[in-house]
């Protein structure tokens, strides 16, 4: 996927998209195959709820008159595991405790749906847009410009990128709190999603470059240049909206990866420092619990599998919408 | 996990001699009703480490590692017994004949060497190699970790080590530490008392100088004992064979009953303990340090054949907090920590009443002569938990009598901890229950490898920082003096500026002297009180560990100097 | 054409030296003394200070990183008197916590990690290619649901918490394989199948997921193209149209996608590895970091470039070859 900073899949980046820009689909069409298309709909209210919910996880926690610190150790036996079954859920904790601390798991999912949300999009948002901006100016300058680019992403693309988030996480998150980043949590969040760009953008890029590099070729661009149309409107006229397509699927496909890495960093003792909790933090706690506590395994874990099927499917579905040609399968 | 946990923690403080069985456990309960130990078979140690922090002798320094080293590869000129109880804390001669004749009112030490006794290779151990073997401590650039008695006691100064002495060092090393035939005499700067149980640590084990090969001899140290490496791979596996020249004869302590050893490395704490409680094929053949909190219900509270199968006994550890005294120069205040902190939350994150007991001083009630109750601040609930109104009225107290400190409190004390699962809890902990009496935790993550180093760093601007520490010595002197005073070599509470410092340091040298042993036991008694009145340090716990292993292992007591198995003498049932 | 491969491996050279110094560098900002790190916590400031010579980290950093070169080609020496040693050439350092040669290390633990890349890579292909096809010919049908699902899923959860939970669902809860515990092919086949099997599976799902996608992709873009269309109205067989086009054009991006992927691979499945407790780079050179042994993670930092740097010259050459228009570009 474009970027999973995990064990696999470092370098695969959406080809498949290469031949979706043919055309420019008006928009009323696109929103109209999307509406018909159920599971999309279903898949972007899940998405919708998420955000809302960690949006107002205040209020909620509020109303429901549960804390994402406040310790609970009555609810904890001897052991300092959750007292009762199924990891201790009760009228007070829909989803029970936490071991070890007692702290409510409801409350601590909604607050860290908020950390992984952020890191998600805001992750996500950064490499985006670098790689839009670098890969349309490589591909659309081309010549020395595209060579020099070119050289930069293959050494950005030689560094075992995973190994080095790992490395460095310490000492470049000191350094950004000695830049006046606001210690401990912000820096923390602040070097994930920097990294994120640092080492994702090539993969964004090298998608949108090789597009530009086709369509500045096209019939359609030939003849605005004709016209006497200028570069900027070129680009972002002509080409930006013909990368739609290939850009949301990037999108889709990396937002959870970027939520994993965050929670592989995490699992690590890297990620978010505590108190503050994280699906990061969460799956990689409960992952110790999986014979004393296997409620607390299952649900961080859910929640994720929920969140990126829904985002998933949406990118598909965003995809098929946006591409001209769906509705013409002549085969299968 | 929790001796896997404070190993790593407090490694700092080497476990030489404690009375074990006066801790209470049940370290009887194994054996018994399975027959007679013999020989043959594999024994097999999982472990997560990813290796042995040292097998070259005069290196090795931790309580597991000496424990299994000792009792496997490396004979020394004593040895604690190889036993279960009191018993396993008396010595008795090695490589030597018996426990060292002393002489010249404790300064002079010699023991004569057994005959028989060999390397590996068949050759015989001379007083050469053990004088060989000690003169290795010295060279503290390349011989690293290791304890460093030998050079603090030897009279011998400014001696390098044999690597870069020239002609004149050495003869005065060779004058120091002499041979006369398979005698081997050592002369001291200062009266050693019990100079035989520094000579229970490997660091007086024999090193043959042809096969010495400096920092890489950690990886291939010749055998003085039953076993001899096979293979070793760190992050795999250490495989131990017998050694076909070691003579039993000449060993009254090791009975070597397996025919081979494998210690696996690397692999994950909860493997671990699921390899342990399942005893399936060849674990049923091995042992395991340390059981991960999560699962300590399944073991302790299950069934019955799996509880057999695993000890719950009183380490030689303590665990406590230090304080930084100069910043929080106000004894209310640290009251108010003191009475702030839910220590029964702090406890249940670790594994419950299996972490140990909560503790009212750093002296742990197995050094009998030196422990006594001691009286605790007014105020702290004694089920552990935080008595939130106390710790008000403190910092009530001290707002009148240190406003400054209590501000330093409130805008943030700077929380030195090891970036761990297990420590990130304990910081959610005291965020909260300094949050209720209104100071503030300004933590600081520090990566585990670099947390000593980086509080031991004199600069390093801390306020709370943990501790944790075992009795070099069945003697407070190792305690107190270590904890405490400006000399000692673990003192993190920064008390020197304390207006009680000057005569807290002249009990202690009054103490340190004092050789009738009872009274002395009478004044570290008194000393640890005086520490915990003006709570320059905040008692934590005395520790526990777990161990278990597999059904067909036999011999599984937990020997007491060590706090850790006897690996040596486990036998295959 | 030789040229173009001259111009190439150059060019992966002087990469690779670009990798070498940054990594050097940004390694250099660590925070931890590694000179400390050798010795105790007890150990007083001078002998903290003799090692730090001994180590040569007393030296400006452009220098250490020019003896670190110069190592690769002539080996290094290390230490005084008979405590002396030596690393032979092609010399990575020497990594004081593990008392060996980095190069010694590295050929000790690769061969573990090519074995799991190698079955990962296998049954990856196989699995994704499979469910993508047949994604992409049941469009929309529910086999094209349960295959997003299923690439969903493998995408979604980080490596360590589908490692643990097939460790445990097979191993403990379903009690059909034997914890994992490495042992070379060579010494025990059956054990090494056994406990490779799960890691095999895990990264298999993995990145499995991935492919499902591309393959699925691929082929229904392939299947829109003007060549398959003419096959269509020739009146060609579905099967051959299918096998012969189809699935070829769609192959041709995800094998070279694949070929990086399985480059990267071989710089160590870090937490693939830490989880089944595989002796192999990845196991390794995350311990580097924790314990902060720089030689190590400097080393494997360089041959998991060289790795994803040869990769890429053979994908290019490979393009060289296929695609004239490309040697003259």
């Amino acid at each position: 996927m474009s970027a999973t900073f995990s064990d696999t899949g470092s370098f695969v980046d959406d080809v498949s998209v290469a031949a979706s820009i043919e055309g420019k689909s008006p928009r009323q069409l696109a929103w109209m195959r999307f509406r018909r298309d159920r599971f999309a709909m279903v898949a972007a209210g899940v998405v919708l709820f998420y955000v809302v919910v960690a949006a107002l996880a205040p209020v909620i926690c509020a109303v429901l008159g549960i804390s994402p610190y406040e310790l609970n150790s009555d609810a904890l036996n001897d052991f300092g595991l959750p007292d009762g079954p199924f990891g201790g859920i009760s009228r007070e904790h829909w989803l029970g405790v936490e071991p070890g601390t007692g702290r409510d798991i409801l409350a601590r999912l909604l607050y860290g749906a908020r950390v992984s949300l952020l890191v998600g999009f805001v992750g996500t948002l950064l490499t985006t847009t670098l790689g839009v901006i670098i890969g349309v100016f490589a591909g659309y300058r081309r010549g020395r410009v595209d060579a020099v680019i070119g050289r930069v992403m293959d050494l950005t693309l030689a560094f075992p990128s995973f190994l080095l988030i790992i490395a460095l996480t310490r000492p470049f998150t000191q350094r950004l709190e000695s830049l006046g980043v606001p210690e401990g949590n912000p820096a923390r969040l602040t070097y994930i999603v920097l990294v994120l760009a640092t080492f994702g953008w090539v993969y964004v890029a090298r998608v949108v470059r090789g597009q530009t590099l086709s369509l500045r070729e096209r019939e359609f661009i030939e003849a605005s240049r004709a016209s006497g149309a200028g570069t900027g409107h070129i680009i972002f006229k002509q080409i930006l909206p013909n990368l739609w397509a290939p850009v949301i699927v990037i999108v889709s496909l990396s937002l959870p990866g970027y939520v994993a890495t965050e929670s592989t960093l995490s699992f690590l003792g890297l990620g978010m420092l505590p108190p503050a909790a994280s699906w990061g933090v969460m799956l990689g706690d409960s992952i110790k619990y999986y014979r004393a506590d296997p409620t607390y395994l299952f649900i961080p874990g859910t929640a994720l599998i929920i969140l990126v099927l829904a985002f998933n499917i949406l990118g598909d579905a965003v995809r098929d919408a946006l591409d001209p040609k769906a509705d013409r399968q002549s085969i299968s | 996990m929790t001796k896997r946990r404070i190993i790593g923690a407090v490694s700092f403080a080497l476990v030489a001699s404690l009375v074990a069985a006066s801790c209470g456990g049940d370290s009887g309960s194994d054996g018994g009703g399975d027959g007679e130990p013999k020989k043959g078979g594999t024994i097999r140690i999982l472990s997560s480490g990813e290796q042995i922090a040292h097998l070259d002798p005069q290196r090795n320094y931790t309580g597991t590692d000496l424990a299994f080293a000792g009792s496997t590869m490396h004979r020394s000129l004593t040895s604690y017994k190889y036993e279960a109880g009191d018993a396993g804390s008396e010595i008795e001669g090695d490589l030597a004949t018996d426990t060292g004749t002393v002489s010249n009112e404790g300064k002079t030490w010699s023991f004569t060497l057994r005959d028989g006794i060999t390397f590996e290779d068949g050759s015989a151990i001379t007083c050469a190699d053990v004088a060989y073997g000690v003169s290795r401590s010295f060279a503290t650039d390349t011989i690293t970790d290791g304890p460093s008695y030998a050079v603090t006691y030897i009279d011998v100064e400014d001696y390098p080590g044999p690597y870069k002495a020239t002609a004149e060092q050495q003869a005065a090393y060779d004058k120091a530490v002499a041979c006369e035939g398979n005698t081997i005499t050592f002369n001291l700067k200062n009266p050693v008392a019990d100079f035989n149980y520094t000579t229970t640590l490997l660091t007086f084990s024999p090193v043959p100088k042809a096969s010495d090969t400096g920092e890489k001899y950690d990886m291939s140290p010749v055998s003085s004992g039953p076993y001899k490496i096979e293979s070793y791979e760190i992050g795999k596996a250490l495989v131990l064979v017998r050694n076909e020249n070691w003579n039993e004869d000449s060993d009254p302590l090791r009975k070597a009953y397996p025919d081979s050893i494998i210690y696996e490395f690397g692999l994950e704490e909860a493997t671990i303990d699921e390899r342990m409680i399942a005893d399936v094929g060849d674990d049923q053949f091995a042992v395991a340090e340390g059981i991960q909190p999560e699962n300590l219900q399944t073991i302790f509270e299950g069934d019955e054949a799996l509880k057999s199968r695993a000890i719950d006994y009183y380490d030689p550890y303590v665990s406590y907090t230090n304080l930084n005294n100069e910043r929080l120069s106000c004894y209310e205040v640290r009251k108010a920590i003191y009475l702030a902190i839910d220590r029964d939350a702090l406890r249940k994150a670790g594994g419950g009443p299996y972490t140990g007991d909560y503790a009212d001083g750093f002296v742990k009630p197995a050094l009998a002569l030196d422990y006594a109750q001691s009286t605790m601040p007014e105020g702290l609930n004694e089920d552990g938990t935080a008595n939130v109104e106390a710790a008000k009225a403190a910092v009530a107290e001290a707002e009148t009598k240190c406003p400054d400190v209590v501000k330093l409190a409130q805008d943030g004390m700077n929380f030195y901890y090891p970036d761990t699962p297990v420590w990130q809890k304990a910081l959610a902990i005291w965020q909260s229950n300094m949050e209720a009496i209104g100071f503030s935790i300004k933590p600081e993550a520090v990566e585990p490898s670099n947390y000593w180093p980086t509080v031991m760093n004199p600069e390093t601007e801390y306020d709370i920082v943990r501790g944790g520490w075992a009795p070099d010595w069945a003697n407070a002197s190792t305690v107190i003096p270590e904890l405490f005073t400006t000399g000692g070599g673990f003192n993190l509470t920064r008390n020197s500026k304390d207006p009680d410092y000057a005569e807290f340091e002249g009990l202690v040298n009054e103490a340190r002297v004092n050789l009738d042993r009872v009274a002395q036991g009478k004044q570290w008694q008194e000393l640890n009180q005086y520490v915990v009145d003006r709570l320059w340090a905040l008692p934590g716990t005395f520790l526990k560990s777990q161990s278990i292993w597999g059904s067909k292992v036999g011999n599984t007591f937990q020997w007491g100097p060590f706090g850790a198995f006897c690996f040596g003498n486990l036998y295959v049932k | 054409m030789l040229l173009f491969v001259t111009r190439r491996l150059m060019f992966a050279l002087a990469l690779l030296l670009a990798v070498s110094l940054f990594t050097y560098l940004l390694f250099a900002m660590l925070p931890s003394d590694p000179a400390a790190l050798t010795c105790s916590k007890n150990c007083k400031p001078e002998i903290i200070e003799a090692n730090r010579i001994r180590l040569g980290y007393d030296k400006p950093i452009l220098e250490q990183y020019w003896l670190f070169l110069k190592g690769i080609f002539v080996g290094r020496d290390y230490g005084v008197g008979q405590a002396a040693f030596s690393c032979p050439a092609p010399s990575l350092g020497y990594s004081y916590g593990q008392h060996e040669c980095v190069t010694t290390l590295i050929a000790r633990t690769f061969p573990v990690t090519a074995y799991l890349s190698i079955g990962a890579f296998i049954l990856w292909m196989t699995l994704g290619i499979s469910l993508g096809s047949i994604a992409a010919l049941k469009r929309g049908r529910w086999q094209d649901r349960a295959a997003t699902t299923f690439s969903a899923v493998g995408v979604s959860l980080p490596t360590f918490y589908i490692g643990l939970l097939v460790l445990f669902s097979f191993c403990i809860w379903l009690r059909i394989l034997p914890f994992p515990s490495y042992e070379s092919p060579f010494v025990d086949p059956k054990s090494f199948f056994l406990t490779m099997l799960l890691p095999w599976l895990t990264l298999a799902v993995l990145s499995a997921a991935s492919y499902t996608r591309l393959t699925r992709n691929g082929m229904l873009e392939a299947m829109n193209e003007d060549f398959v269309r003419l096959g269509i109205a020739k009146g060609l067989r579905r099967r051959t149209i299918l096998r012969r086009y189809v699935l070829r054009s769609a192959l041709v991006p995800i094998v070279t996608i694949a070929g990086l992927d399985f480059a990267a691979l071989l710089g160590g499945a870090i937490i693939t590895e830490s989880v089944f407790s595989l002796p192999g780079m990845g196991r390794m050179s995350i311990r580097a970091v924790v314990d902060s042994d720089l030689p190590v993670l400097v080393g494997t930092t360089m041959v998991a470039a060289v790795f994803i740097v040869l990769a890429n010259v053979i994908v290019d050459i490979m393009y060289g070859v296929l695609d004239p228009r490309v040697r003259t570009k």
